[in-house]
């Protein structure tokens, strides 16, 4: 081998090697992280493509530790357990969720909802989670009691819209905003919306409300 | 004899040194028919230069800068990930964001569907400078998000369901249905 092949493979080498690092990391942490916690979060971006968990929460979750200016060991301790959540949700709700369904799982585990709860609405509901799933996040961070809330959600899962579970968090919000206890209004408006979802499968033909 | 071939010989040169009357339209049959080879017949030379082998000469050294480049070049521009791309307008909805920060100078709508960068989303004020708001179009999902008062005070959505805090500052959430 002459020399110019030798130099001419080190730079093919230089090359790849650059470009493959540059490839790991996601390119808008580039710039906001410094070089130790890039590492430790692009560490854990590989991990987590390699466990075929979404990236995107991750990567995020990095870039909001950054804009706040949090600490390093906060920002890499932040993604570690969003990592580990989102493994949770995906072994709770199937490996078939949606990228949006397994951030929103991340996020009911987070405020104490049990995975078992989770697979349980997986099992009932035939479309997206992602309402449900934020729907049942928000109650239970809105003080509604964890088993309540998700006994107020199974109840909806089957036959509720989209909509009208959004509908059904706004009402239990407004209720608990008037003084009601969480656990209370979740179980006053449950029934109503089952009412209501109840009624609209009889009259198809009812408007829904704007 | 020789000097019969000189006159001739003379004759000839002289003749041919007699100006040509040309056709004055000679230049314009030209320039038509070349403008007449087309395109192709154009591309076909360039395609036919670029084919032809040459040898190129380079120092190990320039090879190593090449490379470099090509390496910086990579390295700099963005990675094309199928979560970064953005989402067609059909499947996003219009959201609009509110918030009350009377005698501020500048608030921001920071939040996971602008890589939260302070600088992507400014609010703007009502006539009192009391009331802020921004309406922007967003995909399916659940959404963090946070205000930003004049670039260094963090503010949740007082309307909106808190997220749950890792960095000690607020944060808000909203969901896009679907």
């Amino acid at each position: 081998m002459t020399t110019v092949h030798r130099v001419a493979s080190l730079a093919l080498a230089a090359t790849l090697l650059v470009t493959g690092v540059a490839r790991a990391q996601d390119p808008r942490l580039l710039h906001r992280l410094d070089s130790t916690t890039l590492a430790a979060v692009g560490a854990l971006l590989d991990s987590a493509r390699t466990a075929e968990l979404p990236v995107e929460p991750l990567v995020q979750r990095a870039l909001e530790g950054a804009a706040k200016h949090a600490e390093p060991d906060r920002i890499v301790a932040a993604v570690r357990r969003l990592a580990g959540e989102l493994g949770v949700a995906r072994d709770a709700l199937g490996r078939e969720s949606s990228p949006a369904e397994l951030d929103a799982g991340a996020s009911a585990l987070r405020a104490a909802v049990r995975p078992e709860d989770l697979t349980l609405l997986r099992q009932r509901r035939t479309q997206s989670l992602t309402v449900a799933l934020a729907a049942l996040t928000d109650l239970v961070v809105g003080g509604v009691p964890p088993d309540s809330a998700a006994a107020a959600v199974l109840a909806l899962a089957a036959r509720a819209r989209d909509d009208q579970i959004a509908d059904f968090r706004r009402a239990v919000e407004r209720d608990i905003a008037l003084g009601a206890t969480p656990a209370a209004a979740a179980a006053v408006r449950v029934d109503a919306t089952l009412h209501e979802v109840t009624n609209a499968a009889a009259n198809p033909n009812t408007p829904r409300k704007p | 004899m020789f000097e019969h071939d000189d006159d001739a010989l003379n004759r000839m040169i002289d003749r041919l040194r007699e100006p040509v009357e040309m056709d004055p339209r000679l230049d314009a049959r030209v320039m038509a028919r070349v403008a007449s080879r087309g395109f192709r017949a154009r591309a076909a030379l360039v395609w036919e230069w670029l084919r032809r082998p040459r040898a190129v000469a380079i120092s190990p050294i320039a090879g190593l800068g090449l490379a470099a480049a090509a390496a910086l070049l990579v390295w700099a521009l963005p990675a094309h990930s199928p979560q970064t791309v953005t989402p067609p307008a059909a499947d996003v909805t219009p959201v609009q964001f509110v918030v009350v920060a009377p005698g501020a100078e500048s608030v921001s709508l920071v939040g996971d569907f602008n890589d939260w960068d302070a600088r992507l989303t400014p609010m703007r004020a009502d006539r009192d400078g009391r009331l802020w708001t921004v309406t922007i179009p967003l995909p399916a999902g659940r959404h963090r998000y946070a205000f930003l008062v004049n670039g260094a005070r963090w503010l949740a959505d007082p309307s909106a369901p808190r997220a749950p805090d890792d960095f000690g500052t607020p944060s808000s959430v909203v969901t896009v249905g679907g």
